[in-house]
């Protein structure tokens, strides 16, 4: 497994606490990129001013340190695009009776 | 930006207006005779309404917002020092206030200087807050009205308590209809409905809703407002009548955005404490149009007047704090416990912190109470209106111990 696919992996274990449905399946993760060791993930919330802000963002740098070959994560949160319900896996979809 | 608040100091507002909620119940169980009998203005009631409006509502609005205010406003609480000072001052003067309306109220100003002091290091904290936001919006101008109607409740407040001690003013019934109207129309309903803004599309994942309707909403409520007021001060009958009109229509342009931001929410199903909140909603829209009829048939029955404040504070006030608060505490919670270790191991989700079904029982409950209290004072049943009191005061004290029980969530 390469280190690009082990770290979209270990984003799958990054819960939204207040829907209970993983952050890519969301489709809150817009990129990842790997630079040597260094990770940056790209990624957007639900809406501007979430209270969940630091939570999310903090978890994703916690989870992806963990990953072996990781020495540094940055995490660019951005706005534009902004997040619609169209990101979201059809599972996600599922789990919010959404479609 | 860091957008979160120390939680000890929203906590802090929220455990006080918990205690005060039970204490409230209990006093107006002890005078149920006075609420059979429709005298509402006798000290055992003042004392409840004021724990129950003061203790427990306002605190916990005030709690609230420290919390609320950051993410919603991104932007820092002012001064988190001056938070706790005010905590406790609030505490005491309520606290104070209350106890002194129901024993001794020829001094309860002493006790509502204390609280208005509180209150007002309150208002200067959330007015530095609040400026400091670089965009203003629709919320910013809710919650800037509410601060403001806050203030001038207080002002008449503090009027009413030295009337009672010094009888200086003769114009009591202005004075306490100003009180009464911008405490609960005012404060709490503008400020209920600016972070419903916010709360309703969070809670039930909205989105591409417009707001189109929400500074027409807030003109007329304004409007409504001050119509009102100078209205009852000018004894001017068909004044108050459109200003109840325009309350009405406020509260109606209101509840349609509520109602766009829930057909678009991508969450079909919703929890079960913000569909408490929903609820509430619906029965203030319900309580604006029966002012508005009563005051166009020129209905003046202070009795019915009364209930219909108390259903107002009950199932608009009451019920929409109950609901949100369910999601609050349980944000908090998380928050102080979890966040550093999400992303590191398995951490609960907040709907795995609240038991919902506990929380379906109790929303029962306060609803059958409250029905079965207006259905006991109409058949003038006093055995049946102290049941359902009881029952009320039971649900106030399992519904502490729920949120209280939020708080023991140490692991998923």
């Amino acid at each position: 497994m390469s280190l690009k696919e082990k770290v979209r992996s270990a984003l799958y274990e990054v819960i939204d606490p207040e829907l209970g449905i993983n952050i890519v399946d969301l489709g809150l993760v817009y990129d990842v990129e790997i630079e040597e060791s260094h990770v940056t993930i790209t990624m957007t919330l639900t809406t501007p001013g979430c209270p969940m802000h630091d939570s999310i963002t903090a978890g994703v740098e916690h989870r992806i340190q963990q990953i072996e070959d990781v020495q540094k994560v940055t995490v660019h949160l951005v706005w534009e695009p902004a997040w619609t319900p169209l990101n979201m896996s059809d599972q996600a979809k599922q789990m919010l009776g959404f479609g | 930006m860091k957008s979160s608040t120390d939680i000890k100091l929203p906590l802090g507002f929220i455990l006080f207006g918990l205690i005060a909620f039970v204490i409230a119940q209990g006093i107006l169980l002890y005078g149920y005779s006075f609420l059979e009998s429709g005298q509402f203005r006798s000290p055992a009631i003042w004392s409840g309404a004021h724990f129950l409006l003061l203790g427990f509502a306002m605190m916990v609005a005030m709690g609230a917002m420290y919390q609320l205010v950051p993410v919603a406003f991104l932007t820092e609480i002012w001064s988190h020092k001056l938070g706790y000072i005010q905590l406790w001052i609030t505490i005491i003067g309520i606290t104070c206030f209350a106890i002194l309306l129901g024993v001794a109220p020829q001094f309860a100003v002493y006790g509502a200087a204390v609280a208005i002091v509180g209150v007002l290091l309150f208002l200067f904290q959330m007015g530095c807050t609040i400026l400091k936001q670089k965009q203003k919006n629709m919320m910013t101008y809710f919650v800037l009205a509410a601060l403001t109607s806050l203030a001038l409740t207080i002002s008449a407040g503090l009027l009413l308590a030295w009337n009672l001690s010094a009888h200086a003013f003769s114009n009591h019934n202005q004075i306490l209809s100003t009180h009464i109207l911008f405490g609960l129309a005012g404060w709490f309903t503008l400020l209920i409905i600016g972070f419903s803004y916010k709360l309703v599309p969070m809670f039930s994942l909205s989105h591409g809703f417009s707001m189109k309707m929400a500074k027409k909403a807030f003109i007329a409520y304004i409007c409504g407002l001050m119509l009102w007021t100078i209205s009852v001060w000018i004894h001017h009958s068909v004044g108050q009548t459109i200003g109840w009109l325009l309350l009405l229509m406020g509260f109606f342009l209101f509840t349609l955005d509520i109602l766009e931001i829930l057909k678009k929410r991508i969450r079909k199903q919703l929890d079960k404490p913000l569909q408490f909140s929903l609820l509430a909603i619906g029965i203030a829209l319900a309580v604006h149009t029966c002012a508005f009829l009563l005051s166009l048939f020129q209905v003046t029955d202070m009795m019915i007047w009364s209930w219909l404040i108390y259903v107002y504070v009950m199932a608009w006030i009451i019920f929409s704090i109950l609901g949100y608060l369910y999601k609050i505490v349980p944000f908090l919670w998380w928050t102080h416990r979890f966040s550093d270790k999400i992303g590191k191991e398995k951490v609960p989700t907040m709907k795995e912190m609240v038991n919902e079904k506990r929380s379906v029982q109790l929303f029962i409950l306060f609803v059958v109470s409250m029905i079965g209290i207006l259905v006991a004072v109409w058949l003038q049943q006093v055995a049946l209106l102290l049941l359902f009191q009881g029952l009320l005061f039971i649900g106030s004290v399992l519904y502490a111990a729920s949120i209280i029980h939020v708080l023991r969530v140490k692991s998923s």
